[in-house]
């Protein structure tokens, strides 16, 4: 029997009017995942993060966290979640030792070792008040407060904003051995190339609506082929967007560029009308992929 | 009770109460000070009742009379009042509208446990602002030459204690209903200054003398401490005010999504 999932949202939904908020979410996110969590701004994430920790109450439709139900067992809940709120925000006046200190006490259970390890990882200042600090430096001891506790379920949004890259390689580092540790981590952002190098799935949000959940890879499997075709002498475009599988067709002087969907024959025999001096093959970046779900939205 | 919670509002809040304790001594001792010389220079104000009410009762040539105008009357309250209600203001709805309880409030504490921590912080500051007045009551007293007893002083910082604390607690029940900081200072202050005009006036106007009864200023010196001592029905309202508050607030927080 597999294991229950870590994450389980039911139509969760939150309507702040206007169109603005969360609508009927179904969502599973399993033990030992990275799981990417993706939208413009606007989209709906925060609210969907902030639902899970019983921040804010649902319109409609249930979520259970950790097999628990979030309005119900919130508290117990919020023991064994680590958090990180977009747009992190601290006690101005307090050095980062004395937050640190007081998140601590009040979780209870802190390993100090774990937390100093933690400042040492992402080199965080403790001695400076918190009004003092960069956006980075104050994310850096945001993420020693989620993690600290080594929790079950991390639940972070827009983690690595304002961190600086070798920051953010610490950070990688340490999503990798939270996920080998069999934890769970659900990570928000609004930029696909902060998640794709450490998640295992993704979810795509756009206008508060769940667009696509699915692998990395399975993303990059379904994703519109290109071609770029160079010939002996200049070739019109139209040629290829009447071919049915090809989504758009661009000349260059010699070469064709042609997107495409399925199999490359027509195309390849379209193409072998002419003298062909070279093919190569391009592969849709997901950022584009990432892009075309959003299609519609400011992304 | 939520001891940490609590620590670290009386840490960010105890400092500037502090300072405005040692300030409110120097005042009050100054204003002791200066009866002798202008006291009974000014002597009892022939000025309208409904002024007088307003003035606590407007008679600078007594020293009871002199400390009852300067500092029971208006003074004492606005300031313990205006500390309760900004430092209630700030510690709910104020860290609510930062965004610093979006971090707070995903560890494992109960919304009505963290605002009753914060409120327990800011009990303490008003009694140190209480005590601060019975202190600078005690000097100013003395050097206007003596004449109210102990006790009736420390029935005036008992009873501005409780006012302060009723204030404070109206504007922590705003905060924490609607995570407004401007709300619930404006609304809390509003009450509080309404009171003091309805004290005032409204034993002038038989009809509508029932209506002091609405205002936490008759509970705090309807009674006068500085002669009659401590008004224990008064402050048993002023208590039973303050409790009611903040089952309003526990229950407000928990029921509505947090902002920000």
């Amino acid at each position: 029997m597999s294991a229950p999932p870590v994450i389980e949202a039911s139509g969760l939904s939150k309507d702040y009017g206007s169109g603005r908020g969360l609508f009927g979410l179904d969502l599973e996110v399993r033990a030992g995942e990275v799981f990417g969590f993706l939208g413009p701004n606007g989209a709906g994430k925060s609210t969907t993060l902030r639902l899970l920790l019983d921040l804010i109450k649902p319109t409609a439709g249930a979520a259970r966290v950790l097999g628990l139900d979030t309005a119900r067992d919130s508290l117990e809940i919020r023991r064994r979640v680590g958090f990180l709120p977009g747009d992190l925000a601290l006690y101005p006046k307090l050095t980062g030792r004395v937050v640190l200190d007081y998140l601590a006490e009040l979780r209870g259970g802190v390993d100090r070792r774990v937390r100093d390890s933690l400042v040492e990882r992402f080199d965080a200042e403790l001695d400076r008040p918190v009004r003092e600090l960069s956006t980075g430096n104050r994310q850096k001891l945001g993420l020693v407060q989620a993690f600290m506790h080594e929790p079950e379920l991390l639940i972070l949004d827009e983690p690595i904003a304002g961190l600086d890259p070798l920051v953010q390689r610490s950070f990688h580092t340490l999503l990798g051995e939270v996920s080998v540790e069999g934890r769970t981590v659900l990570l928000s952002s609004h930029t696909l190339s902060e998640v794709e190098r450490v998640t295992n799935r993704l979810a795509i949000l756009r206008r508060g609506r769940l667009v696509v959940v699915d692998s990395v890879e399975n993303l990059r499997r379904v994703a519109v082929k290109r071609l770029e075709i160079e010939f002996a002498a200049p070739v019109a475009a139209d040629e290829f967007r009447a071919i049915t599988e090809v989504t758009e067709a661009r000349a260059d002087d010699r070469t064709v560029t042609v997107s495409f969907q399925g199999s490359a024959d027509k195309v390849v025999k379209a193409a072998a009308k002419h003298e062909v001096v070279a093919i190569r093959p391009r592969e849709d970046e997901l950022e584009d992929i990432f892009l075309r779900y959003y299609q519609g939205d400011a992304a | 009770m939520n001891w940490p919670t609590a620590k670290l509002a009386l840490r960010l809040r105890l400092p500037a109460a502090l300072s405005a304790a040692v300030g409110l001594i120097a005042v009050m001792a100054a204003v002791g000070a200066l009866f002798p010389a202008v006291g009974h220079t000014i002597g009892k104000l022939h000025v309208p009742a409904s002024v007088s009410n307003l003035l606590g009762g407007g008679d600078y040539g007594t020293i009871t009379g002199w400390f009852r105008s300067e500092i029971a009357a208006i003074y004492g309250p606005l300031v313990i009042g205006a500390i309760a209600i900004t430092g209630a203001s700030a510690a709910t709805a104020g860290e609510e509208e930062d965004r610093i309880l979006a971090l707070v409030l995903a560890y494992p504490i109960r919304r009505s446990r963290l605002v009753i921590a914060k409120a327990e912080a800011i009990a303490v500051v008003v009694l140190t602002i209480a005590a601060a007045m019975w202190v600078g009551l005690i000097i100013g007293v003395a050097l206007a030459g003596g004449g109210i007893t102990l006790a009736h002083m420390t029935a005036l910082a008992v009873q501005l204690a409780f006012f302060g604390c009723a204030t404070g607690a109206l504007a922590i029940a705003l905060a924490a209903g609607t995570g407004r900081r401007s709300l619930a200072t404006g609304v809390a202050a509003g009450v509080a200054i309404a009171g003091w005009l309805i004290n005032s006036f409204a034993p002038l106007v038989s009809p509508l003398t029932w209506l002091k009864y609405l205002s936490p200023f008759y509970y705090y010196a309807g009674h006068d401490p500085l002669t009659q001592g401590v008004d224990i029905a008064g402050l048993i309202v002023l208590g039973a005010v303050t409790l009611v508050l903040m089952i309003v607030a526990a229950a407000g927080i928990e029921r509505r999504d947090l902002r920000g």
